[in-house]
């Protein structure tokens, strides 16, 4: 019985046992018999249990917009804002609002009018700004939420507390959390990757940490892979100079033999693992290139994206890559662009990050479209704040907006969102929220809700507590539900 | 759209086969253990605690705040008083029973439930009488004897204590203890775990050749004695301490908290009692006469993130920096999940909130603003810092300073009158209130007529308009004149060596005394209630009335001969150290969500042995793999698979990766390339190309990776430069060194495999050790061999070497001479390679491939 049993140890993983659990003969106890914290495996499985629901999106798109892009000047039209300008933010708006250090010593909260008109678009009227016009074409297919909310004042800890739930570093981030729980539907890629931009006048002066895709106190496998924008996407992705891809073929193959005899020796299934990810990683070594290289992407699409296409580590280039990701079983993209931190120059610079970011945008949801994927794809654009609706800088002239939590806007598109909806509102300065508030945890909890996720039961033991996303908040928004 | 993954080298004939004997194997193990509890008397720490704690103390435990129904099920009395546990008419087992959902505990939509076992294993303790015990971690641990070997054919097989108290565990299931590994197998094992570092084949030659009985604890009384074990023991400590070589956040500037690190390697070294190395580095600032060293220790408690973005509300990060210090300290040391109290009263643990914030407040004194502030480009620190300055920056300094002095009383009369000057032109038109750009805060100032000033008034705006003066004006107007630009040029001389240079280490200090209060939701904008001083929680030994209630006071109670926790959590840790695994699996948590450890005697044994052996670590390190179990083979039955698959009862020795810096340390000194040196500043070995990039998104510093030449690419891992924006690439699965970390995750991921087959680290490591193999082997089998003994400690077998000629074979037919060359690089200069570069190339490909096998990354 005992050669039995050892030539089954051979023969099975943990890998194909959560395989095979999946496809319905699934007993958790299955699972558990190899579940050591350090456990290792080659590929990402899901857990057994999940999607809690039958999920309305299979994968998703975050399109990150660092800085705090202003909800003022872009998503949310206040004719008091342009009537008013230059007068005070009267007290009873502002109440006590927590404002960054930069303008919380302020004595004067000169209301500085939207730099552009809005304009209505689509069959919905959705009135966006008329620098969004490409966003704007696709307002029947959005669904746009006004009502945001958040504790933080700054960047880092804004962007850490939408991204992992809490304002300190250190907590698994949504996509760690969205690859521990759903698993990945590629072997050839990761399930979590993410790429970054920035503004090209180099005037938003934000930086991403790698704690925005860490895996917190998961297992490290689930963190984000970032591609890098200069060298390899992947480090250490090709092989040495001088050796081919046949030379490594040939030598992994030894190699497997060599590990095969050993793990008849040793008996240890984490062997077996092992083999499997040298052998992924010799597919990634293809796969990898073969998804930056456009060249059978037809004209017409690069041109929707727009010259920066071609500029590796552009926005553009970044969003046609993310949707190349999704077709190819990737779960969860993260972009993340810097540019929206308008304090000194907003009459220069919001232009044109609009004009280097919104047809892109666009262009994504409309490629995603077109090949059926926006139905179980979640799209979803925004950034860690809003900026405040009053000056910053000289009283008189201001040339900028500070960062304001209480009030900001994001646009989802695509799986299971309401498309040509505006959900919430905020008062006549755009300062507070008047109908319907999601905040942070809120929105965390309806994009896991829109993957077959319920956020109360994705939890994961670390310091003898069942930690989560959401931490012990977070209401699914029905209202932006299809 | 999905491709189906790759074919698997060796097959897969019938999973569901195998799945079914799995299952057979699960079932015959569940029938084992019911039948087992049936027999045993319960225990109410084993059997009933983890039950309620995690079905029921969430809503019915320690946290007033949450508690439904005004049940509490943690303390026996009140459970009682509430009829919960009468045996006649228990409410607990009406409840769990129920068959109204409504009524039914936990609630169906808790996410709780009760299996059928754990129902009816509730009612047996019930009816038994409900018999309660203090959480085990809470009560002082004491030092029974072993237990006596049942087995007459095992009783040589202890070799101490600890080998006993495992036999005796393995006896009731069933199992018998691994053979000895081979000698080679635990040659390798002791350097792994205790140097990181490989041995050499004639270290190994020596120890093999060594056939007397003490030849095996002489080299770990060899291996204790090397400089290299600090470096090897540091590393699971730097992670607990979160350490760093720079703040975290935007503009990540550089920080000196290496310094600290040098101090524990050689605390490490030196072997300093763990009470003294606690003391020293929770409080060393408070000892009596504290030397340098003393103050040097307490950086512990500063190498915390520091936010220094524009913008950021200094005192929320002071904050955020005491909560950190709060959660490092009771995870390293207390096992402790005190951050759970934060917010409000821990859900598990006998912590309240206020316990929470009386620990805190030890941290609380330290005169820090939350801000880092810029030394130069690239320093960025907050006070309190420790100037520690060599004999010759403290010469370089002065001869700055003399040089600086001396220009300025020639330049200082002449920039007073360019400011006087200024400052007229700036009143004469009477609008000084609107000069351009003058700083926003003088404006009101300036609009008062001259004669409602009050002098402190008078006094600002003069100050103010210095300053402005002096940073934005005095350069454009003095700039033609030499005597001016001189002295400008020596003092920015003096103040960036100063910045950069001088080394500053963020160290603790007491000397801003503060009052800390609850925090409501643990917001430190809203204090609640009175002010508190330090005093540990209930459930824990008061603090004697000799020692103060500041952090030395914190740091001696530790140290408390009744301390339940402070021995118990670092003999845990040491165990996972040496067995993969501590006793108690969550090496970070000892409260009542642990588990309850099977081998609660024998941590108990080892923590009093540790006071015992006066908080010796090596002592320790030496009882623990001095043990037969420690010694087993690696290998893994069947047996073992069915009747402990997690090896938690230690039938066999742990196998496990070893941490990517010590793999990369393992393959720079198995082809001769590591450099040795203990100590000092961080170095920059290879990284990928502009591995900082994505940090230089503004002009205020230089983030080029400064790549260090010659030998310092190959200094071991630990000196690594750790940013925490940015963590070395190829450091995988490495603690965050961001929050306190006592246990690694492991994983196996096709990006660890890509930085081991195409890290330039690793395949430069390959050539080197090829290169070193065909200059001391005449033929290509005994290069072979070389290679493979050098990294796996071992000679091949026969087959294996037949399979690496063949490797060899293979990749030959694959070199040509300008591959070769390519592959060499034009770096390798030696004579192998003017000799046959194919040759060194072949070689060098094999060399790689034995860096990357399962047994070269695996310590067995």
């Amino acid at each position: 019985m005992h050669e039995l049993f050892n030539e089954n140890l051979k023969r099975v993983t943990r890998r194909q046992l959560f395989g095979s659990a999946r496809q319905g003969i699934g007993l958790t106890a299955l699972a558990s018999l190899f579940q050591r914290d350090n456990d290792c495996t080659a590929s990402v499985p899901g857990l057994v249990d999940l999607p809690h629901h039958a999920p309305l999106a299979k994968r998703m798109v975050m399109l990150w917009q660092g800085g705090g892009p202003s909800h003022v000047d872009l998503f949310d039209p206040k004719d008091a804002l342009f009537k008013r300008s230059g007068e005070n933010v009267p007290d009873s708006v502002r109440g006590t609002t927590r404002l960054s250090t930069m303008s919380s010593g302020y004595s004067k909260w000169p209301v500085v009018a939207p730099i552009k008109k809005f304009r209505r678009y689509g069959q919905c009227g959705m009135e966006l700004s008329e620098m969004l016009p490409s966003i704007g074409n696709l307002a029947d297919d959005l669904c746009l939420v006004r009502s945001l909310h958040t504790e933080a004042v700054n960047h880092a800890p804004g962007v850490t507390f939408f991204l992992t739930g809490s304002q300190v570093p250190g907590r698994p981030s949504l996509g760690a959390w969205l690859s521990y729980g759903l698993g990945c539907e590629t072997e050839e890629l990761p399930a979590f990757v993410v790429m970054t931009s920035a503004d090209k006048a180099k005037s938003c002066g934000q930086l991403f940490f790698d704690y925005y895709w860490g895996s917190g106190f998961l297992p490290s496998r689930y963190q984000g892979v970032k591609f890098r924008n200069t060298g390899e996407p992947v480090p250490y992705l090709s092989n040495p100079p001088g050796i081919s891809r046949a030379a490594r073929r040939s030598l992994l193959n030894d190699l497997a033999v060599m590990n095969a005899k050993h793990l008849a020796d040793y008996g240890d299934p984490e062997i077996d693992t092992r083999i499997a990810s040298y052998e992924m990683a010799f597919q990634m070594q293809s796969s990898v290139p073969d998804l930056i290289d456009f060249s059978n992407e037809p004209k017409y699409i690069l041109d929707r994206y727009g010259p920066d296409v071609h500029v590796k580590g552009s926005f553009a280039f970044n969003c046609l890559v993310a949707r190349r990701l999704l077709e190819r079983g990737t779960r969860f993209v993260q972009l993340m662009h810097a540019g929206w931190d308008q304090h000194s120059n907003l009459y220069s610079q919001l232009e044109v990050q609009c004009r280097d970011t919104q047809g892109p945008s666009a262009a994504l949801v409309q490629d995603l479209k077109e090949r059926g994927l926006l139905e179980d794809t979640l799209v979803a654009w925004g950034g860690e704040f809003g900026r405040t609706p009053f000056g910053q800088g000289d009283p008189v002239n201001p040339k900028g907006r500070d960062h304001f939590g209480k009030a900001f806007s994001w646009w989802l598109a695509g799986g299971g969102v309401k498309s040509g909806h505006v959900h919430g509102a905020t008062d006549e300065y755009a300062w507070n929220v008047t109908s319907n508030p999601v905040h942070v945890h809120d929105m965390q909890a309806t994009l896991m809700h829109l993957l077959g996720i319920d956020h109360t039961r994705l939890t994961y033991r670390y310091q003898g507590r069942q930690f989560r996303l959401t931490d012990v908040h977070g209401d699914i928004v029905a209202g932006i539900l299809r | 759209m999905t491709k189906k993954g790759p074919n698997r080298i060796h097959g897969v004939i019938s999973s569901l086969y195998s799945i079914l004997f799995f299952l057979f194997l699960i079932l015959s193990n569940i029938a084992a253990g019911t039948e087992d509890t049936t027999l045993q008397p319960l225990e109410f720490n084993r059997d009933i605690r983890p039950i309620l704690a995690e079905k029921c103390f969430y809503c019915h435990g320690p946290d007033p705040n949450k508690r439904e129904a005004d049940l509490r099920l943690d303390q026996r009395q009140s459970a009682l008083d509430a009829g919960a546990i009468d045996p006649s008419e228990s409410l607990i087992l009406e409840r769990i029973d129920s068959s109204d959902s409504e009524y039914l505990m936990p609630p169906p939509d808790s996410n709780r439930h009760l299996s059928p076992s754990e129902k009816k294993t509730l009612s047996r303790w019930i009816q038994e009488g409900a018999p309660y015990q203090a959480h085990w971690s809470f009560v002082t641990p004491i030092q029974n004897d072993p237990p006596t070997i049942k087995n007459p054919s095992l009783k040589p097989w202890p070799r101490n204590p600890i080998d006993m108290f495992i036999l005796a565990e393995l006896e009731k299931i069933g199992l018998v203890p691994s053979p000895e590994a081979d000698k080679e197998t635990l040659i390798r094992r002791l350097y792994a775990d205790l140097i990181g570092l490989p041995p050499s084949p004639k270290e190994i030659d020596e120890f093999l050749a060594n056939q007397s009985p003490g030849a095996y604890e002489k080299l770990v009384d060899q291996l204790l004695a090397s400089q290299h074990y600090g470096e090897r023991m540091a590393l699971a400590w730097l992670d607990a301490a979160r350490f760093a070589d720079s703040n975290g956040f935007q503009q990540d500037g550089d920080t000196w908290q290496w310094i600290w690190r040098d101090w524990v390697i050689e605390a490490l070294n030196r072997d300093m009692p763990f009470d003294r190395f606690s003391i020293e580095q929770l409080a060393g600032d408070l000892l009596p006469d504290a030397t340098q060293p003393q103050l040097i220790a307490t950086a512990f408690n500063r190498n915390h993130l520091l936010n220094g973005e524009g913008g950021a509300i200094a005192e929320e990060q002071r904050f955020n920096n005491l909560f950190d210090r709060v959660d490092t300290t009771s995870t390293t040391w207390l096992g402790l999940t005190m951050a759970c109290a934060q917010c409000h009263d821990h859900k598990y643990d006998p912590l309240t909130q206020a316990d929470y914030y009386r620990l805190l407040h030890v941290f609380n004194q330290v005169p820090e603003t939350g801000r880092p502030g810029r030394q130069s480009s690239r320093i960025r620190i907050a006070p309190p810092f420790l100037e520690v300055v060599t004999a010759d920056q403290k010469k370089e300094l002065s001869r700055l300073k003399q040089n600086m002095r001396q220009l300025e009383k020639k330049a200082k009369p002449i920039i007073d009158v360019a400011y006087e000057a200024w400052k007229s032109g700036l009143f004469s038109d009477g609008q000084a209130a609107d000069g351009k750009d003058l700083p926003r805060s003088l404006t009101p100032l300036l609009r008062k007529p001259k004669d409602t000033q009050s002098d402190a008034e008078k006094k600002k705006i003069e100050n103010g308009l210095r300053k402005f003066f002096d940073s934005k004006v005095r350069q454009s107007v003095t700039k033609n004149l030499s005597i001016v630009t001189e002295y400008e040029e020596a003092k920015q001389a003096h103040d960036a060596f100063s910045g950069d240079k001088i080394p500053r280490i963020m160290v603790m200090s007491d000397n801003k005394p503060r009052e800390t209060r609850v925090l409501d939701r643990g917001d430190y904008l809203s204090p609640l209630g009175n002010a508190l001083v330090f005093a540990p929680p209930a459930t824990l030994p008061p603090l004697p009335e000799t020692l103060p209630k500041n952090r030395l006071g914190l740091a001696k109670w530790l140290f408390l001969p009744e301390h339940p926790l402070t021995a118990r959590v670092q003999v845990n840790r040491m165990w996972q150290h040496f067995f993969e695994t501590g006793l108690v699996k969550t090496t970070e948590d000892m409260g009542v969500q642990s588990e309850y450890p099977r081998h609660l005697a024998l941590l108990d044994w080892l923590a009093i042995e540790f006071q015992k052996k006066s908080w010796s670590q090596k002592s320790m390190h030496k009882l623990l793999v001095m043990s037969a179990t420690y010694r087993q083979t690696s290998k893994i039955n069947a047996d073992h698979l069915t009747k402990d698959p997690e090896n938690r009862l230690h039938g066999r020795a742990s196998r496990f990766r070893m941490t990517a810096m010590v793999l990369r340390d393992w393959a720079l000194d198995c082809s001769g390339l590591l450099n040795r040196t203990v100590g000092g500043p961080p170095v920059y070995p290879y990284q990928p190309d502009q591995i900082w990039e994505s940090l230089a998104i503004t002009k205020e510093r230089d983030f080029t990776y400064p790549q260090s030449t010659g030998t310092d690419l190959y200094r071991r891992s630990i000196y690594t430069f750790w940013r925490r924006t940015v963590a070395p690439a190829n450091m995988f699965d490495s603690a965050n060194r961001r929050t306190c970390t006592v246990r690694l995750n492991q994983t196996c991921t096709p990006l660890h495999a890509l930085t081991t087959l195409n890290d330039p680290t690793w395949v430069e490591a390959a050539r080197s050790l090829a290169e070193l193999c065909i200059a001391s082997r005449k033929t290509l089998d005994e290069q072979i061999i070389l290679a493979f003994r050098t990294v796996m400690s071992r000679q091949p077998t026969s087959s294996e070497r037949a399979i690496l000629a063949d490797m060899y074979a293979h990749q030959q037919s694959h070199i040509t001479i300008k591959s070769a060359h390519t592959l060499l690089g034009k770096d390798t200069r030696s004579t192998e390679k003017s000799k046959d570069p194919v040759a060194l190339a072949t070689l060098a490909n094999v060399c790689l491939a034995i860096l990357n096998l399962d047994e070269a990354l695996t310590r067995e």
